[in-house]
């Protein structure tokens, strides 16, 4: 007899790399190292890459600093939560402020010229906002760690965006923010300059001598021109960078990718998803289904005539039963409200995604030990639920 | 409630707008004329006042309050026509395809043009242009970016102040600091849950604003605080209660008690936490309604008034 699988069990034993992305506050890094350690519970030598995740659930992981590789955990942690995972689980965290200066450093054309941008003080006032230095390393990272041949399975932890696809488009944009053309034009090297430029150079330079001196007005000062030189030193690392671009961009789009869009039951935060998803599908990346985190699950709707005799059966005393059983009829009102305004949000979800959509209910507390983690991926998988 | 420039943030998906839409709603409801600034997003504010989107042009959406939507082209536009005088000149620089491409990848232009513009409003004038008019606004209220975007957004003045020596950019870098320095004008609302991540981004985002930039704070906002319920003593027989067989009248009720407990142990350790910071605090309960519209506001809104003024 074959059981068929939910998609996301079938994710979890077949795909090379699964994306979680979605907007702030949903859970997306905890629903990642779910995943990440059922793969590995399913026998996957696995890795999580994770930005900057809650104390509590990287110290679950062993994680205690930006190692800038992935770290195995620890066995003992294993063992600890009653665990016997039959293939490794490794973590790595990604360290926003360092991947740009990593990307200066496996681009640069040599030590020299790479010391020169980091030392840059524009560099170091806009690295960490240089935009979309931070995802495209994400994603080179998660491309070393499957050539790596260490790991069956990658789970990647996007960060939180605002507008959904920046994450995606980031890439695209680097190279084109980072185009030559566009600086060299304003703001020519040196060596450009000293060459004849021929009659139609020199009237585009009367254009351009306007604009720079327009622009210098503008700011009343050189500042955009500092700026350009930085840029251009900044520009040179981008033929390396275009090429493996292109490679990163195949990984994002191969079949053996998954893009799980995350998120919570709030009116608002479902139509931001289904909006996502729209455009992931429409640019040919992989969508892999929706996880729906914090619903209220329905419950049986309870009156405080049924509670009482329940409430006097399990000892509570005379006194106390009555308005016992109406302040509970009451916070069981106040979930049933949640729960119709969530089911209303999965509906819609269902509506786009089919099969492809799994609840993960409110859980009382949050998920920061592997215990919690194995019950969240217990969820994930569909192995338990409200039928 | 009294400084004319106020600043909210906190991480994504924390309820920025919802404190936003609440400050201004005190604002206005005590006779200050009000002006809530987004910037370059999905507008949520004026919906919570049962109005369509304000776009980029300064609409009214209640009595004493006008909302806008800030964007960067328009407020590129507008500020380079104020310096370069001329249209014409303007088309010549700004329309420039390789001009445009330039200044989109100026790391932080964008944010820097959406700053400058609030700025703008706060000092604006009426009748415009004219020094001596009296101030247009009584307080600008500004959905600030999430945190980590927002640390490089309130830093961008100092940064051009330490890179650009002198000129316009410099003047204007200059007041703009000013502004976000000044303790009689200026106050920073910072918004969290009672959950890990968001508490511990509120630690260190307070840590960077406040200790490190100097920038005076306004409120903590805890959103999403479980209400309490009961009395202590039906609380107690409630903790109290053998766990019911499944499927049983009793179990739904027990389970909803117990996370209930649960997220309200959790809100009371959080907010322990963030009392560390000094500043005042005020915690907006969890809604349990199907839709969060004006009426949940105004509710929202008293809740807040009862811990001291929004």
């Amino acid at each position: 007899m074959t059981i068929a699988l939910t998609p996301i069990q079938q994710m979890v034993r077949e795909a090379r790399l699964i994306v979680t992305a979605g907007t702030g506050g949903v859970g997306k890094t905890t629903t990642a190292a779910a995943l990440a350690l059922q793969g590995a519970l399913a026998g996957r030598r696995t890795a999580v890459l994770t930005i900057d995740p809650a104390r509590r659930l990287a110290n679950a992981l062993g994680l205690d600093a930006f190692m800038g590789r992935a770290q195995k955990v620890p066995t003992a942690l294993f063992t600890a939560a009653g665990l016997a995972p039959p293939a490794e689980l490794s973590a790595m965290m990604l360290d926003m402020r360092a991947t740009a200066d990593e990307m200066v450093r496996r681009y640069a054309p040599n030590a020299e010229a790479a010391a020169r941008i980091v030392s840059n003080p524009y560099y170091q006032a806009f690295s960490t906002s240089l935009a979309g230095t931070q995802e495209y390393m994400a994603v080179e990272q998660v491309a070393d760690l499957l050539e790596s041949g260490e790991f069956d399975l990658v789970v990647l932890d996007t960060p939180p965006a605002t507008h959904a696809l920046d994450f995606l488009d980031a890439p695209e944009r680097l190279l084109n923010a980072l185009d030559n053309r566009a600086i060299n034009w304003l703001y020519r090297p040196k060596e450009a300059t000293t060459r004849d430029p021929g009659y139609g150079a020199r009237l585009l330079g009367k254009g351009r001598q306007m604009v720079f001196k327009s622009l210098n007005k503008f700011t009343g000062g050189p500042f955009f021109e500092d700026l350009a030189t930085f840029l251009q030193a900044f520009s040179s690392l981008f033929e390396a960078f275009r090429v493996s671009s292109r490679a990163v961009q195949a990984l994002l789009r191969a079949e053996s990718t998954q893009f799980l869009v995350v998120t919570a039951p709030y009116p608002a935060t479902v139509r931001e998803a289904i909006n996502f998803r729209a455009q992931l599908v429409e640019r040919g990346f992989p969508f892999g289904g929706f996880i729906c985190n914090r619903v209220h699950l329905p419950m049986t709707p309870t009156t405080a005539a049924e509670l009482r005799p329940a409430l006097v059966a399990a000892g509570v005393a005379s006194g106390l039963v009555p308005p016992l059983a109406e302040d509970l009829a009451g916070l069981v009102g106040d979930h049933d409200r949640m729960a119709d305004r969530d089911a209303l949000s999965l509906a819609d979800l269902a509506e786009v995604a089919g099969p492809a959509l799994q609840v993960v209910p409110l859980l009382p507390e949050d998920v920061h030990d592997l215990r919690g983690l194995v019950q969240v991926g217990d969820w994930l998988l569909g192995r338990r639920g409200a039928g | 409630m009294d400084r004319r420039f106020v600043l909210v943030t906190g991480k994504g998906g924390v309820g920025k707008s919802t404190v936003t839409a609440l400050l201004a709603a005190a604002s206005a409801a005590a006779g200050r004329r009000t002006l809530v600034c987004e910037l370059n997003t999905q507008e949520r504010i004026p919906g919570l006042f049962g109005r369509a989107p304000s776009g980029p042009r300064v609409t009214s959406i209640a009595e004493n309050l006008w909302s806008v939507n800030i964007e960067p082209a328009a407020a590129l536009e507008e500020y380079a026509l104020m310096k370069l005088r001329f249209k014409a000149v303007y088309s010549l620089v700004f329309e420039n395809p390789l001009v445009q491409r330039f200044v989109g990848m100026v790391p932080g232009m964008n944010d820097l043009l959406l700053l400058g513009k609030a700025f703008n409003h706060e000092r604006e004038r009426v009748p415009p242009g004219d020094d001596r008019g009296r101030l247009a606004w009584d307080c600008v209220i500004i959905d600030a970016p999430a945190t980590g975007h927002g640390v490089t957004f309130f830093r961008l003045p100092k940064v051009i102040l330490e890179h650009v020596p002198v000129g316009n950019m410099h003047d204007e870098a200059k007041g703009m600091w000013d502004l976000l320095t000044d303790p009689a004008r200026t106050a920073v609302h910072l918004v969290t849950l009672p959950e890990e991540l968001p508490v511990q981004e509120t630690l260190e985002l307070h840590a960077t604003l406040s200790t490190q930039l100097g920038m005076p704070m306004g409120a903590l906002w805890l959103n999403q605080v479980p209400p309490t319920w009961g009395t202590a003593e039906t609380r107690a027989a409630a903790a109290a209660l053998p766990r019911p067989a499944e499927g049983t009248a009793l179990s739904a009720a027990w389970t909803v008690a117990q996370i209930r407990r649960q997220r309200e142990a959790q809100a009371t350790r959080y907010a322990a936490q963030l009392a560390s910071l000094g500043m005042p605090m005020r915690h907006l309960p969890v809604m349990y309604r199907r839709d969060f519209d004006h009426g949940v506001l105004m509710e929202l809104l008293a809740a807040a008034r009862t811990q001291g003024t929004p």
